[in-house]
């Protein structure tokens, strides 16, 4: 059984017999922006599954928070939520949201992004390429010592996952869970 | 002009008013400024000021928390020896502007039409995908399944009731364990129960070991006192056990107290007669989800399919439903594919139909016979029956075979040609016959090609080894069959010749013993000769039988109307030129 850590942003790396993965993709449509997370198993077997509701900032939220709101939502109010809310916990996160790698400056956990295609990012954004990813993956230049982290953890992963691959059924899930009326339920 | 443009120093000196005696005086403003109250309301009430509303946000979340794997099974990860490099310039993650363009290619679990609980569908919709899965290191098989067979995985593992009709040979078993396995795996079943005729349990268990060696297994024991400890007290998660066993344990399989996650029933149509014990038995077991695998799941009538849905989801299939009603309730539980359906994945099967000619003496009995039987069953008057018939049917099928005085044989004449080739070219073949004394004359005639033997009198202790000697000596190229003993489950897919001596009554028997050599592993053609002694009855029935053949799968496939698979009374009784039938009660 997968230990349920009390706090789940304390990973439980030290454990070789746990190392979970935590998926959190960000959602933009009509409703506003939401988040899905799903935290597998080392070889992509779900454990986990938890969604927010939408939110949708307005005119005035957009300007008193300027050009941190991005990143405002997704790494704070819905990825950071997600994974406290969410109880067992993950060795490493990884996300298709570029500007939720600020999860990392509010968690002691990894953060990587999936990056599609070489795009250049900025100086505070460093690559790097794993072959448990059919993609670049990214992180935060200022969290140097995550890269050897990062590669310990996926080293640990089954070959037979790719970090890219969660994401199409995470989206799917968060779109049957909305068919459900699981949001509106939660709003 | 700024300053330090300016020639001379700029320099600012005070001004005395007395020296200018006319400038004016100010009055000095002495008076206390004090505000009204109704100015104070300006800037602080409506319509000036608005609320700027809630500055921060907030969100809900709702989650869903998902079985884990056994402790024993979640192994930690191998480490990883070799890293390859990543294939950067084919990113597989989804387009979002075309949110299908990967997903179509992927092999995954999806929620059933009938399955309700958000949880339910979200943790079948949240699976890794099925392809690929197996090239990992967690999940050790022999070999990647086929893509037709990890989609049966997909169809078993969301089904609470499933029949998998895929024809014979296309690896029913392993895609039944492999489905077992990764619900283990996941956390979804703890205890499985395994019915199968007796001759498969040893199969069984090696399909097993193969294709899920990480889940431990057990065979009900042949003693009543252990076998009784075996259902009690045993926790062993997949317990095998035969139908008969199973029909004399009828009352300890019906104990409440006795559950199983899942109960797996291969060649499910041994729950055909719906009133058999055996089919009693089976629908007592306590169980959560019910599986049944069997290629032919209408052997003879549509009831077949019909009383095998009262195992696998009772209630879904009344009893007295019309036969175009049978396939809209049952087509969301069955999956059925067919060799042709996976052709590109199989070696392909040659049929040959080899018509015979009868020798002399054999031709000579044989219109003896059938006349003098014609007569004496036109003598019968209406006290014939449809056993008389039989009875006359299979004299002159055992003349076709050989000659009662002679012993001679145009199929054995043919078949020692045949056999020549094939033992001449290293590999092997089975002969199938309906009865034990032509296969016991075969094994003299033909023990130059090392000939092995298995049928109803070989004792059920030697008959794996007997098996395993003829895959594994080179110099044993020929066994020899009963349709009874041989024809379900086992797997002889390093035999590429399969010899039908005489044709069995119902084709779905045939295609049964054919699909011992014709199946999943198989990596050459397999050949398939059909005897047939010209101008008999053989011909006769197989006319009938081909053309039933096709009703077989027109039923699965929502065709018109079921039918009757085996001889009907009326084409029994039209084999031969009788003007004889029996008399009818009103």
């Amino acid at each position: 059984m997968t230990d349920t850590p009390s706090d789940p942003t304390t990973p439980p790396a030290s454990n070789p017999h746990t190392l979970n993965l935590g998926f959190l993709t960000i959602v933009q449509d009509g409703s506003g922006v939401f988040g899905g997370y799903l935290v597998t198993n080392s070889w992509g077997r779900p454990l986990e599954f938890r969604l927010t509701t939408a939110v949708q900032p307005n005119r005035v939220q957009q300007i008193l928070y300027g050009p941190t709101l991005t990143e405002y939502l997704h790494a704070e109010l819905i990825g950071k939520t997600l994974v406290e809310k969410t109880s067992v916990a993950p060795s490493l996160i990884i996300t298709d949201s570029l500007p939720a790698l600020g999860l990392r400056d509010r968690l002691q956990i990894p953060v990587v992004a999936v990056r599609i295609g070489a795009t250049d990012d900025g100086p505070e954004i460093l690559q790097l390429t794993h072959p448990r990813s059919s993609v670049m993956l990214a992180y935060l230049a200022k969290y140097p010592d995550d890269k050897a982290a990062i590669d310990e953890r996926l080293d640990r992963i089954d070959s037979a996952v790719d970090l890219a691959e969660p994401f199409a059924r995470i989206r799917e899930a968060v779109a049957e869970a909305r068919k459900m009326g699981v949001t509106s339920r939660a709003a | 002009m700024r300053l330090e443009e300016l020639d001379e120093p700029f320099v600012v000196e005070s001004v005395s008013l007395a020296e200018y005696p006319d400038a004016l005086r100010f009055p000095r403003f002495e008076a206390p400024l004090s505000a009204g109250v109704r100015e104070s309301r300006l800037l602080t009430q409506a319509p000036w000021v608005r609320s700027l509303g809630k500055l921060d946000m907030t969100v809900q979340t709702e989650g869903w928390k998902f079985p884990a794997p056994p402790p024993e099974l979640d192994r930690p990860p191998r480490p990883m020896t070799e890293k390859a490099e990543p294939k950067l310039t084919e990113p597989t993650l989804p387009d979002r502007a075309r949110p299908d363009a990967t997903e179509k290619k992927r092999i995954r679990t999806r929620p059933t039409s009938d399955m309700v609980l958000t949880k339910d569908r979200l943790l079948f919709l949240l699976q890794p995908p099925l392809d690929g899965l197996f090239l990992g290191k967690q999940l050790e098989v022999p070999f990647e399944p086929f893509p037709y067979q990890l989609e049966g995985i997909a169809f078993l593992m969301p089904r609470h009731s499933a029949l998998l009709a895929d024809e014979m040979g296309l690896g029913k078993t392993a895609q039944a364990i492999l489905a077992l396995r990764l619900m283990f795996h996941q956390g979804l079943v703890k205890s499985v129960l395994i019915v199968t005729p007796k001759p498969l349990v040893h199969n069984w268990c090696r399909e097993l070991k193969l294709w899920a060696p990480d889940l431990p297994h057990e065979v009900f024991p042949q003693d009543p006192d252990l076998r009784r400890s075996a259902w009690k007290v045993s926790n062993c998660p997949v317990k095998l056990i035969n139908y008969e066993a199973l029909t004399r344990d009828a009352d300890m399989a019906s104990d409440p107290s006795i559950y199983f996650d899942v109960v797996v029933l291969d060649e499910a149509q041994r729950i055909k007669n719906k009133d058999a014990k055996t089919a009693q038995a089976v629908r007592s077991l306590h169980r959560s989800r019910s599986w049944a695998l069997t290629g032919t799941p209408i052997e003879n009538h549509a009831d077949d399919l019909v009383n095998i849905f009262a195992f696998v989801d009772p209630g879904r299939v009344p009893s007295d439903t019309p036969p175009k009603r049978i396939a809209q309730l049952t087509s969301d539980c069955i999956l059925r594919r067919t060799k042709d359906d996976v052709q590109s994945d199989m070696p392909p099967k040659i049929l040959r139909d080899l018509e015979v000619e009868l020798t002399p003496a054999q031709r000579y009995a044989y219109d003896r016979a059938e006349n003098d039987g014609i007569v004496q069953l036109n003598e019968l008057g209406d006290t014939i029956s449809v056993q008389h018939v039989f009875h006359l049917v299979m004299r002159l099928k055992q003349i076709c075979n050989f000659d009662p005085l002679t012993g001679e044989s145009a199929k054995l004449e043919q078949l020692m040609t045949d056999m020549e080739e094939v033992a001449s070219s290293g590999r092997k073949a089975i002969i199938f016959s309906q009865w034990v004394e032509p296969l016991l004359v075969l094994a003299k005639a033909l023990d130059g090609f090392g000939t092995l033997q298995y049928h109803g009198r070989i004792p059920q202790a030697e008959r794996t080894p007997i098996l395993d000697r003829f895959k594994a000596d080179p110099d044993k190229h020929l066994l020899l069959m009963s349709y009874g003993s041989g024809s379900v489950g086992l797997n002889l897919q390093f035999t590429n010749y399969v010899f039908l001596f005489d044709r069995w009554w119902n084709p779905a028997v045939e295609d049964q013993a054919i699909n011992r050599a014709h199946r999943i592993g198989q990596r050459f053609p397999v050949t398939v000769t059909r005897f047939q002694a010209e101008g008999t009855i053989e011909g006769r029935i197989a006319g009938i039988l081909e053309a039933k053949r096709k009703v077989f799968n027109d039923l699965l496939s929502q065709a018109d109307k079921p039918a009757n698979l085996g001889l009907t009374e009326d084409e029994v009784f039209g084999l031969f030129d009788i003007k004889a039938r029996p008399k009818r009660a009103g």
